[in-house]
């Protein structure tokens, strides 16, 4: 298999991709994540900005990539993308052989849902619940009853030792404490990539140690990870570091 | 050769490949995924309550107007049915077959009228008496007149007492019940005896309430002239707040002797049967326009022929009117009410726009928030609605206790008041809840 020989994309590569869609209308690849020829553009007045520019690159199952890039480069833009909060002004997008790009809201919702765990920089956690009903709220969307959510949730919360934190609130909770709850509920629903927007960027530098040790583990337990940051020593403990730069992929390379 | 393209081979399916890309082509079609169900309602009602809780102050203050709303209907509702009760027991027991003959209609509207009735002649004892031989169709008939004094015992008074003088049939033909003592006889009545009948009330005022028997035999006073008690009648109670127990019953001979014909009389008229009434009030019209020489052209009879239904028609478009004022204040109470509710939505849709995002975020579908939202405002308005009820029954209870009625508590009332505010809290949660829907899960989650 040739899957990290994808790079910046050529005249030539461009045409194959095109003659592919034509020929495969109907094909779906074989990656887990499979982006094609993405691109994001917003209307600013007058002005057509392109906040992704033919961005395209495929994610295996059980890889372990980091997505850096300085602000401004395109990489929330492409975080939100990859996370199913925002769909591709052009291009196609699929997460484990479904064709994301072309689904409306509530398709999108079910994805974040089934095949996407966030975790944020700040946590994202609801303020007035318990950690454990933090963990329990994708199953519950997820239509889930209420003793499995329970089960469920608690699992998870014991994954990442937190069994004894479960009835605190957040603001009970230090922020190692919280990223590990929000890296439960990201998990609790077994997605198939696990998404982390700089889940190191409110910790200070023992915490953020402790949660890149957490990602290890998940990773090394057969969990799909993408991990988005602008710290270069967070993104090279991952395998693979794909690098944006004013909306197209500057560099794509593997460190492990 | 892996499994994989062995079992693509075997499904017939060519593997296309274009460097560096991999595509299974002509795979089976996208399964449409399986619908969603929504997040359990129950869940959406948990959230709610934790929300309305976690803000007390304002949940309450929010309420006020369907409060106020639903109170109003309730109290008027319940306090309305107690009186419908008191009314119908009170007029039933004379039932459909009095009518009786005066000079002026029991209910008079306006000024006008009271001049013009004021004009007519008087009814007279020589017109009660060509009733009495004329119409065959009559079975009891009696004569009443009647003004307002005040009787007095010893240092003891008891003021706006209706003195009656009445004839023997009136006992019968308005049930008057001789609870103590007795009435008088023919003989007493034809003598013009200085004798009475009274009502409780005057039992309580004069007698302090002595027990009704002790006060037989004992005399009082009305305009300067003593009277004999002989009876104690029942005690009717009271309608709209006002004592039936307060008059005193003289011999219409008596009441002659005394005060004269200082008012025009009243005929009363009992049918054996309800369905001869008509027949009844006709032949009395008619002898009594012949004796006021009334031609077929003159609209006016000059006197009036009522039974006790003219009160049931007054009463009836008095609580109507009543019931339209009170749905009017309820419908503005409860349209200012759901207003407060929308506002109040829109202020915690806005608030809380993150933990939008993170729902969005964790899969909660635009359906799934909208319904979170609604079931707020309608938690919130139904919420309102059992606090107007019980608000409602308590009002109309002080009340009942106040005017001496029945407490009538109708589960319907009850299950209005609560619908109707839920109704309230869709109305005015749908557009905050569709807000909240339609916000983009990025920028919800950006907000603060």
């Amino acid at each position: 298999m040739s899957e990290a020989t994808l790079t910046l994309p050529t005249e030539a590569s461009e045409s194959v991709i095109s003659r592919g869609e034509l020929l495969a209308r109907e094909a779906v690849p074989a990656a887990l994540i499979s982006m094609r020829n993405i691109w994001k553009t917003y209307q600013m007045g007058e002005e057509q900005v392109h906040a992704l520019n033919g961005v395209s690159f495929d994610v295996q199952k059980g890889e372990y990539v980091a997505i850096i890039g300085p602000s401004g480069s395109g990489k929330s833009t492409l975080m939100n993308l990859v996370g199913c909060l925002d769909t591709p002004t052009r291009g196609q997008y699929w997460i484990n052989g479904k064709l994301v790009s072309e689904m409306d809201d509530d398709e999108l919702a079910r994805i974040r849902n089934k095949e996407v765990g966030f975790v944020f920089q700040t946590f994202n956690l609801l303020a007035r619940a318990t950690a454990l009903h933090n963990v329990e709220l994708p199953l519950i969307y997820a239509g889930v009853s209420a003793a499995e959510r329970h089960e469920r949730a608690r699992e998870a919360l014991r994954s990442v030792e937190l069994a004894d934190r479960m009835m605190h609130k957040p603001n009970e909770l230090s922020g190692g404490q919280r990223q590990r709850v929000a890296i439960a509920r990201a998990l609790v629903n077994h997605p198939s990539i696990l998404l982390a927007d700089e889940p190191t960027g409110a910790l200070d530098t023992h915490t953020s140690h402790e949660i890149m040790n957490l990602f290890e583990r998940l990773h090394a337990e057969g969990n799909t990870i993408i991990l988005v940051t602008h710290e270069h020593d967070i993104a090279a403990r991952a395998h693979r570091i794909i690098s944006i730069r004013d909306g197209h992929i500057e560099k794509d390379e593997r460190v492990k | 050769m892996r499994r994989g393209d062995a079992q693509r081979r075997r499904r017939g399916e060519t593997e296309f490949i274009a460097a560096p890309l991999r595509y299974h082509v002509a795979a089976p079609p996208l399964p449409a995924p399986p619908r969603l169900r929504v997040a359990p309602l129950w869940e959406a009602f948990k959230i709610a309550a934790a929300s309305l809780r976690a803000n007390k102050l304002r949940t309450a203050l929010t309420l006020i107007g369907v409060v106020v709303g639903v109170a109003a209907v309730i109290a008027v509702v319940t306090i309305i049915k107690g009186l419908d009760q008191t009314v119908a027991s009170t007029f039933s027991s004379q039932g459909s077959t009095v009518f009786t003959l005066a000079k002026r209609p029991q209910i008079i509207l306006s000024r006008e009228d009271a001049i013009r009735f004021n004009k007519r002649k008087d009814v007279t004892r020589e017109d009660a008496e060509a009733v009495m031989r004329l119409c065959s169709a009559c079975w009891r008939t009696g004569m009443a007149a009647n003004f307002r004094a005040t009787a007095k015992h010893g240092d003891r008074s008891s003021d706006n007492v209706a003195v009656r003088g009445i004839t023997l049939s009136l006992f019968e033909i308005e049930d008057i019940n001789v609870e103590a003592g007795r009435a008088w006889t023919e003989s007493e009545s034809a003598a013009a005896r200085d004798v009475c009948v009274i009502g409780a009330d005057l039992v309580d005022n004069l007698f302090n309430g002595a027990p009704a028997e002790s006060v037989v035999g004992q005399t009082l006073r009305i305009a300067g002239r003593e009277f004999e008690i002989l009876g104690v009648a029942e005690r009717l109670g009271n309608i709209f707040g006002f004592s039936r127990d307060s008059f005193a019953l003289i011999p219409f001979p008596t009441y002659q002797k005394f005060f004269g014909a200082r008012d025009s009389l009243v005929v009363h008229v009992q049918v054996p049967t309800a369905d001869q009434l008509e027949d009844a009030k006709d032949q009395v019209r008619a002898i009594m326009r012949n004796r006021r020489g009334k031609t077929f052209a003159d609209d006016d009879d000059g006197f009036a022929v009522e039974t006790q239904d003219v009160f049931l028609d007054l009463y009836s478009k008095a609580t109507s009117n009543i019931y339209i004022v009170t749905i009017g204040v309820a419908a503005i109470s409860l349209v200012v009410g759901g207003i407060v509710v929308m506002n109040i939505m829109l202020v915690s849709v806005t608030e809380r726009t993150r933990e939008i995002g993170i729902r969005k975020a964790v899969g909660a579908r635009q359906k799934d928030v909208l319904v979170q939202f609604l079931i707020e405002a309608v938690t919130l308005t139904a919420l309102g609605g059992a606090f107007g009820v019980g608000t409602g029954f308590g009002l109309a209870y002080v009340i009942s206790l106040l005017m001496r009625f029945p407490l009538l508590m109708s589960v319907w009332s009850a299950a209005l008041g609560v619908g109707v505010s839920s109704l309230v809290g869709i109305a005015s949660g749908l557009w905050p809840a569709w807000k909240a829907a339609r916000l983009d899960p990025i920028e919800a989650l950006r907000a603060e």
